[in-house]
């Protein structure tokens, strides 16, 4: 049974990414407006939906499609702070949570007019591969996985950390009210963030596409396991949340394989419940407590 | 024309009046105290003036144009610059950084250049950078320049984000108790460096402060504030010898 671990370890480390991306995209808007966007899930899927109607009703190539659909999902969320979170940043926290929810639920709702309650089948823009290598398989799939997050990564690492827009960025993830008194036009600049968050997370909502069958309820599978990363990781924290999708992704394969397969579906709650109980602040956070 | 024109300015929390019709000018080339008892409106009046508070009566007009339904970062952009009694700055940035933050409505470039850095945004940023680094050695503090700024002593932080302000060549800088928790030689230092700002660089400074030897040395004109109203204005010998300012602050 011990020979199957390398070959759980990779393709855990492969779907791990997917997590990751989608915690990273996450932390993103919860460093801006230090809310837990539990809409998220909803708008990650909606970037494969995005590709799937681009792709079939428009019948435009993947490239363009996917294009339009990143785009698409930057001006919702630049949209969506602007219209609807930002009037009431100033509210009691609840509400802010109540409105990402209802965003969320009113997004899963208007790909139920298109599709109803049936599963679709985003269109594949390459055909499946295997590579073998040290004993272990990675699919083209995995391996598209990896490429894409960890190139995400790298550049949004040296976004952040090089140029003068990360500058601002981390200024104003800081003290929002330090930043505003120093010029930086706050609102506009979580526009920017929330438009940024909600691209990435579709980017991540495109790639699952490959490995899924869409259905509008998707979301709260995919928002479990962003939100199982960022608890394990810690909230806000950038880093914290690229570990923590990897941990439960490696997770979710062993105790899955292992264990029973059930695993596969209750590891991220039970990392929740886990890291609340025993290390509230995760791995890498600096706050036990948690705005939502 | 005043470089700063507040008329009839009112703030109000609910049914509680903060700041009640409070009317005064500030002129470039001098130092404004205002002082006060707790609660008594000082850092209300500084939050409306730097666009944090609305007001709910008055204008304020900066550089002759009303600037009190500006945002906060509009205000700012047009030259108000203020300092925090703690807290203000980016404790996960250096202290070169944070100035460098503070600078960037001052240094031009599009927003191609502030995410890629095009060779315009590199040169407006090292300008930007040079100034920063002399301004820290004129304060004093040119050692501190790469260090975080959460890792800086309260003193050193209070010096650093008045260098972010000072930064941008600010014509009115706001100063929220700035010598508190200084030790005597650095409220000494700063002291002179206030006043060589203000009559070197020809801006306006408005200061609330609770130490009093440091206000009447370092201020031209002293405010007293009381119940969100001002009960006094003028030379800092003169408003020290108001009998309403000794009853309601001085407590004489």
């Amino acid at each position: 049974m011990l020979s199957l671990l390398p070959q759980l370890l990779v393709s855990g480390i492969a779907i791990g990414m997917l997590y990751a991306l989608i915690a990273l995209s996450m932390t993103i808007l919860y460093r801006a407006t230090t809310v837990v966007n539990f809409g998220h899930g909803d708008l990650v899927m909606a970037g494969a939906y995005m590709v799937l109607i681009f792709m079939v009703n428009v019948t435009l190539p993947f490239l363009p499609a996917l294009l339009l659909s990143l785009a698409a999902l930057f001006g919702f969320g630049y949209l969506l702070h602007r219209a609807f979170i930002w009037p009431i940043i100033n509210g009691p926290h609840l509400g802010l949570a109540m409105m990402a929810i209802a965003i969320g639920y009113a997004v899963r709702g208007l790909v139920r007019l298109e599709y109803g309650s049936e599963m679709a089948k985003m269109p594949r823009p390459f055909e499946e591969q295997f590579f073998f290598a040290f004993n272990t398989v990675m699919t083209l799939d995995e391996i598209t996985f990896c490429v894409v997050v960890v190139v995400m990564l790298v550049v949004s690492y040296l976004v952040f950390s090089r140029t003068r827009f990360g500058r601002i960025v981390q200024a104003m993830f800081q003290t929002q009210r330090g930043a505003s008194l120093v010029g930086i036009n706050v609102r506009l600049f979580n526009n920017l963030i929330w438009g940024v968050g909600c691209a990435l997370g579709a980017l991540g909502g495109v790639m699952l596409g490959l490995i899924l069958v869409l259905d509008p309820d998707a979301g709260v599978w995919t928002l479990l396991r962003g939100f199982a990363a960022m608890t394990l990781g810690g909230f806000g924290s950038l880093h914290g949340a690229v570990i923590g999708g990897l941990i439960i992704g490696v997770l979710e394969k062993v105790l899955g394989t292992y264990v029973s397969t059930a695993f596969i579906d209750i590891t991220c709650y039970l990392v929740i419940i886990v890291v609340l109980l025993v290390r509230p602040r995760g791995l890498f956070g600096q706050h036990a407590t948690l705005r939502i | 024309m005043a470089l700063l024109e507040i008329t009839g300015a009112s703030v109000q929390f609910g049914g509680l009046t903060a700041v009640n019709e409070v009317s005064f000018q500030a002129e470039p080339g001098e130092v404004r105290a205002l002082i006060g008892p707790n609660g008594a409106g000082k850092t209300s009046l500084f939050k409306a003036i730097a666009g944090e508070e609305p007001l709910s009566a008055g204008t304020i007009r900066f550089q002759g144009a009303p600037i009190h339904d500006l945002t906060p970062h509009e205000i700012s952009a047009r030259g108000v610059r203020r300092t925090f009694q703690n807290g203000g700055l980016f404790g996960e940035l250096t202290a070169l950084e944070n100035i460098l933050a503070g600078l960037h409505t001052r240094i031009p470039s599009s927003f191609g250049g502030l995410l890629l850095g095009t060779r315009a945004a590199k040169t407006a940023e090292k300008n930007g950078t040079r100034k920063a680094r002399a301004l820290l050695e004129m304060m004093g503090i040119p050692h501190v320049a790469d260090q975080w700024a959460r890792d800086l002593s309260g003193g050193q932080q209070r010096m650093v984000e008045i260098v972010r302000a000072l930064a941008t060549d600010p014509p009115l800088l706001l100063l929220d108790e700035p010598a508190v928790g200084l030790a005597p030689p650095a409220r000494a230092e700063l002291m002179k460096i206030i006043r060589r700002l203000v009559e070197e660089e020809n801006i306006a400074v408005i200061l609330i402060e609770h130490a009093i030897e440091f206000v009447m040395t370092v201020c031209d004109t002293l405010m007293v504030l009381n119940n969100g109203e001002l009960i006094a204005e003028g030379p800092p010998e003169e408003v020290r010898r108001n009998r309403e300012v000794l009853e309601a602050y001085l407590g004489r």
